[in-house]
């Protein structure tokens, strides 16, 4: 509509109803108590809005209910296409005879078929309607046996790594105990080989004795047990032992 | 006729004070606690702004920590908080969103500030009257629109614009 043609649709409203226009103007929170915007605000870091405005009127609610961080699932596929894998990872205490640790925190991430994490592009918007954003991540507590389980599907490779899976292991409060990753066992018969990289194969690989995370693990302390095939799934285990 | 974006950044800090703002800022500070400790092994670093300026890859933390905050998203049900119109109601919606960290500190949650911007779905701004700008739909048909009527305020900014014919 012509900006002109409005205001004087407007006006002549306002000429109908003088009185009603005038009660408006005396209520405040409606009408601007200074002409200037901006200088009277009383916003401290946009939690309140501006005097200026009109404050919300409605009625209270929807009321917000504690929700979980979207790490804390088993299930960490989210979608991603790959072979099926379970991770089993039990947490046990180097300080105590390998006593099983209850009550942990234990993240694990790692890349999906391609080679992808979920945060490459991670400062971007997120949609609302879009909830695998952050896929093949999660959280899980250890139970009375120091176990968590994973659903997920087995990793991808990507230059200059051998496949792997990070791990952090936390105290209940939170604070870190160990920062880790877990390798996968290498050659004929392993499920490294049947799944022979997926896609992009196992051409240009970085094995674990090259590896600058996993070369030094002569003893295979982070070496997993990975059994199973492509069409049943695979079954990953490993015990890791954290001072507590 | 202009089509018009707006975005709302919403800060949230330990003045919180609506159970909404509580659980973001509660629960941020707790997954920022945990996560940062990844990027801070050697606890050289306290505050954010540290280890963005020290430890590679610290800016994860941004997408990281969003993780905390999703459910709480989710739970305004595409409703931007705060923004009302003219009559007091809350009217816009959102169908993104984007989460970062301000500030924050390992040893001092007080420090702690988030935002989240809230993008919205394009308005047709039909009009600007006096400091209020009115907007409808932009699908809307000929003959009566139904309108809104609002002033744009701190943290609400025109996020983009297109000219439609």
């Amino acid at each position: 509509m012509e900006r002109k043609h409005f205001l004087k649709s407007l006006l002549m409203g306002a000429a109908a109803a003088p009185a009603l226009l005038t009660a408006c103007s005396k209520e405040d929170s409606v009408t601007p108590s200074t002409a200037t915007t901006g200088g009277t605000t009383t916003t401290t870091g946009g939690t309140t809005s501006s005097s200026c405005t009109v404050a919300p009127t409605e009625t209270e609610g929807p009321f917000p209910t504690h929700t979980p961080s979207s790490y804390v699932r088993s299930n960490i596929t989210d979608g991603r296409t790959g072979y099926a894998m379970t991770a089993k990872i039990t947490i046990t205490n180097t300080n105590n005879s390998c006593a099983a640790l209850a009550g942990l925190l234990v993240d694990i991430w790692h890349c999906d078929a391609e080679g992808n994490y979920s945060e490459y592009g991670g400062t971007a918007m997120q949609s609302t309607s879009y909830t695998n954003v952050h896929f093949l991540r999660g959280r899980q507590t250890t139970d009375s046996n120091g176990q968590v389980t994973f659903t997920s599907i087995f990793p991808g490779w990507y230059s200059g790594r051998a496949t792997h899976i990070h791990v952090h292991v936390y105290t209940a409060s939170g604070t870190s105990l160990k920062v880790t990753q877990i390798a996968f066992p290498e050659g004929t018969g392993t499920a490294l080989a049947a799944v022979n990289g997926y896609a992009k194969t196992l051409s240009g690989y970085t094995y674990n004795k090259s590896d600058n995370v996993f070369s030094d693990d002569s003893a295979g302390v982070q070496l997993a047990t990975v059994t199973g095939s492509t069409t049943a799934g695979f079954a990953l285990s490993i015990s890791l032992g954290v001072p507590a | 006729m202009r089509l018009i974006a707006l975005c709302y950044r919403k800060i949230i800090d330990v003045n919180a004070s609506r159970p909404w703002e509580k659980l973001v800022f509660e629960d941020s500070y707790r997954e920022f606690a945990l996560q940062a400790q990844y990027f801070n092994q050697e606890r050289k670093y306290r505050t954010f702004g540290e280890l963005l300026h020290f430890a590679p890859g610290a800016e994860q933390l941004h997408f990281l920590v969003s993780g905390a905050v999703r459910g709480y998203v989710q739970q305004l049900n595409n409703v931007v908080p705060d923004v009302v119109n003219n009559i007091g109601r809350l009217f816009l919606k959102f169908d993104k969103f984007q989460f970062e960290i301000i500030n924050s500190d390992l040893a001092d949650r007080t420090k702690h500030q988030v935002a989240i911007s809230f993008y919205t779905e394009p308005l047709a701004w039909h009009d600007t009257i006096g400091e209020y700008l009115l907007v409808a739909p932009p699908q809307a048909e000929s003959g009566e629109i139904p309108t809104q009527l609002f002033r744009l305020q701190p943290y609400l900014t025109i996020h983009s614009l297109q000219l439609a014919g």
